[in-house]
């Protein structure tokens, strides 16, 4: 087994892993548009390729768990924009319902006086439960998680227009942890412009603080996802849910997780979001659901559940992102960056046919 | 009085070379009776072979020892104690592995992943349970390696063996985690020739082992070459059980489809 050659033993690694095939075309992608495509080659396009991606990135990483369970969350952006009221308000004391509210009850905050802790506690938080409660009522009535979520969207966004009070949260102060969490990642800037570029270039390296927590939780979860007993079950359910629950796995425990992480993701996603704008409104990140499924469908993952990871999840939305980079600065005449979509769509399913491809050389 | 005297007849009874006994057990579908009264036996170390035409009642009587059904009257003794098997996870914690025609594996998992599935060896980190990915790997294929299956590598998926080798994933589990009776539901019915002769062979691996097999199937040629006796179920009653060579094909056949009674 150990005298396989070095060919057979990567063509394997290649049929066995669902980010092989992606990582491929990316890169193929990528190196296509180097030669063909003007001011492709700097290192501004590059940064923004993998800026552009780090609030769908970050979703993309629930979404891709739920997938592999056989579920989806269609109700993450209310959550992100939930997170994003009570994070932004409650980090600086806005003079908003939110601050006046939660000091009224009597929690550590005030108008003009932030408190941090608790801004990043409720962004999380309260998003998670949001997510806690889609998993129960999927469990407890049993209507698929398309539907579930399809009707909590519209219930979270109502409670989200509620908690606003309809108003778009705007603020001014730059607090230290708006730095933390999407300030500039000048370290790398620096680093790049220094001995890459030369000081003195046109081109303008602007990488985010948010890449380095994308990077971050794609790592983390890709290792909850192959390594852990949870992990394990996430794909035993969503490959086959009888046989999994033949074998003593408690697949409902395993849902209610991932329903919460997925709501914990875009919770998180919510806090980069606002520190990067420094402002929400209600209707923010609409539709980023369909994009995170997009990411993870082209990155490998199977839209009917057991098979997918996180790794190619992120490698499917940088491939979008790449190819958007791509067209936009070819300046197709009947494809401006507005017309863009429709690459997408094309992407999507070009990228569905060929991993199907891949996937069925590795199992018959 | 009458439970002493219960009790004092079970003693009596008690095989010690018996592993499970259902007696009159009886399971009723609102007003469909599935299960008229089955008496069922089986040894240790025997390959019992189930035996029966659709809807016969033998998916039945398998459900109701693995807990899938309760039954509406009868009793299950097992290795020696009267149990109650309320869901397929008492009759796991018994030792009763079945394997299930569709519901045994997961095509796109890893052959180890399939192997230790729900019973994974972990470390537990906090609240983190840290699969013990090379130590699973390497039991797998040893375990299977020891019922006669070679396999090139534990990180192949499922999806890739043939339909035998999977039926051997599932008795080469029941084997590595000390099972006391394995349940075979049709496990030849989608194979070839070829295939169905590998798993007769894994059968007989795992009655080498001392495991009791109880095999389901209308299979009559299937199982002549394995099986060490056969009972037949006819419209939800047990016709009889009978010792390999008592019976021949065709009267296997006849009892099957009531062209003969008893």
């Amino acid at each position: 087994m150990n005298n396989d050659s070095l060919r057979i033993r990567s063509l394997r690694l290649f049929e066995n892993s669902p980010v092989a095939g992606p990582l491929l075309t990316m890169i193929a992608i990528y190196i296509l548009f180097l030669v063909i495509t003007p001011n492709f080659a700097t290192w501004r396009t590059l940064s923004g390729i993998v800026t552009a991606v780090s609030i769908s990135g970050i979703v993309t990483i629930g979404v891709t768990l739920l997938m592999i369970s056989g579920e989806f969350d269609l109700s993450l952006a209310p959550m992100i924009a939930m997170s994003g009221y009570l994070f932004g308000s409650v980090s600086v004391g806005a003079d908003s319902l939110i601050t006046n509210t939660l000091a009224s009850w009597g929690l550590p905050v005030a108008v003009g006086q932030g408190n941090v802790t608790l801004a990043i506690l409720l962004g999380v938080g309260i998003p998670t439960l949001m997510g806690l409660v889609n998993g129960l009522i999927l469990i407890w009535t049993n209507v698929p998680s398309f539907i579930v979520t399809l009707g909590t969207r519209q219930i979270y966004r109502g409670l989200v227009w509620i908690v606003a009070g309809a108003e778009l949260l705007q603020v001014l102060d730059e607090p230290i942890v708006y730095e933390v969490f999407n300030g500039r990642f000048d370290l790398l800037n620096d680093f790049v412009k220094t001995w890459l570029i030369g000081e003195d270039s046109r081109d303008r390296v602007n990488f985010r603080m948010a890449t380095v927590w994308l990077f971050g939780l794609v790592a983390l979860y890709q290792i909850l996802l192959v390594r852990t007993s949870f992990g394990n079950h996430l794909f035993a359910i969503g490959g086959n849910e009888g046989a999994a629950r033949a074998q003593g796995v408690r697949s409902t425990r395993a849902r209610v997780y991932a329903f919460m992480i997925s709501g914990f993701l875009a919770g998180f996603a919510g806090i980069v979001q606002f520190s990067q704008f420094k402002s929400v409104r209600v209707a923010e990140q609409t539709g980023i659901e369909l994009t995170a499924i997009a990411g993870a469908v082209v990155g490998g993952a199977l839209l009917n559940g057991g098979y997918g990871s996180v790794w190619g999840a992120l490698v499917g939305v940088l491939l979008i992102s790449v190819l958007r980079s791509g067209v936009i600065l070819m300046n197709f005449t009947l494809i401006p960056a507005d017309n863009f979509p429709a690459v997408v769509g094309v992407t999507i399913i070009a990228s569905v046919i060929f991993n199907n491809w891949l996937r069925n050389r590795s199992t018959s | 009085m009458e439970q002493v005297a219960e009790k004092i007849g079970n003693d009596l009874f008690k095989d010690e070379q018996v592993i499970v006994d259902m007696q009159n057990v009886t399971k009723r579908f609102g007003t469909v009776e599935a299960l008229r009264g089955v008496d069922f036996q089986v040894r240790k170390g025997e390959v019992r072979a189930l035996m029966g035409d659709n809807g016969a009642g033998k998916s039945t009587l398998i459900k109701v020892l693995t807990g899938v059904h309760t039954p509406t009257s009868g009793k299950i003794i097992f290795d020696g104690e009267e149990v109650q098997i309320n869901a397929p996870a008492d009759a796991r914690a018994l030792g009763i592995e079945t394997c299930y025609q569709d519901l045994a594996l997961i095509p796109l998992m890893s052959i180890w992943r399939n192997f230790f599935l729900g019973r994974e060896l972990v470390t537990n980190i906090g609240p983190i349970k840290w699969l013990q990915r090379q130590e699973m790997a390497k039991q797998c294929q040893e375990s299977l390696l020891d019922i006669g299956i070679h396999i090139r590598s534990a990180e192949e998926k499922v999806g890739k063996m043939s339909g035998g080798e999977r039926q051997s994933i599932a008795i080469g589990r029941a084997i590595h985690f000390g099972a006391k009776l394995l349940i075979l539901d049709e496990p030849t019915s989608a194979l070839s020739v070829k295939e169905t002769n590998k798993v007769l062979d894994y059968i007989r691996a795992a009655k080498e082992r001392g495991l009791p097999v109880i095999f389901i199937t209308h299979n009559v040629n299937h199982i002549y070459q394995v099986s060490d006796s056969y009972t037949i179920i006819r419209q939800g009653q047990s016709v009889g059980t009978y010792m390999k060579g008592e019976l021949t094909q065709q009267d296997i056949a006849d009892l099957i489809t009531g062209a003969r009674e008893k």
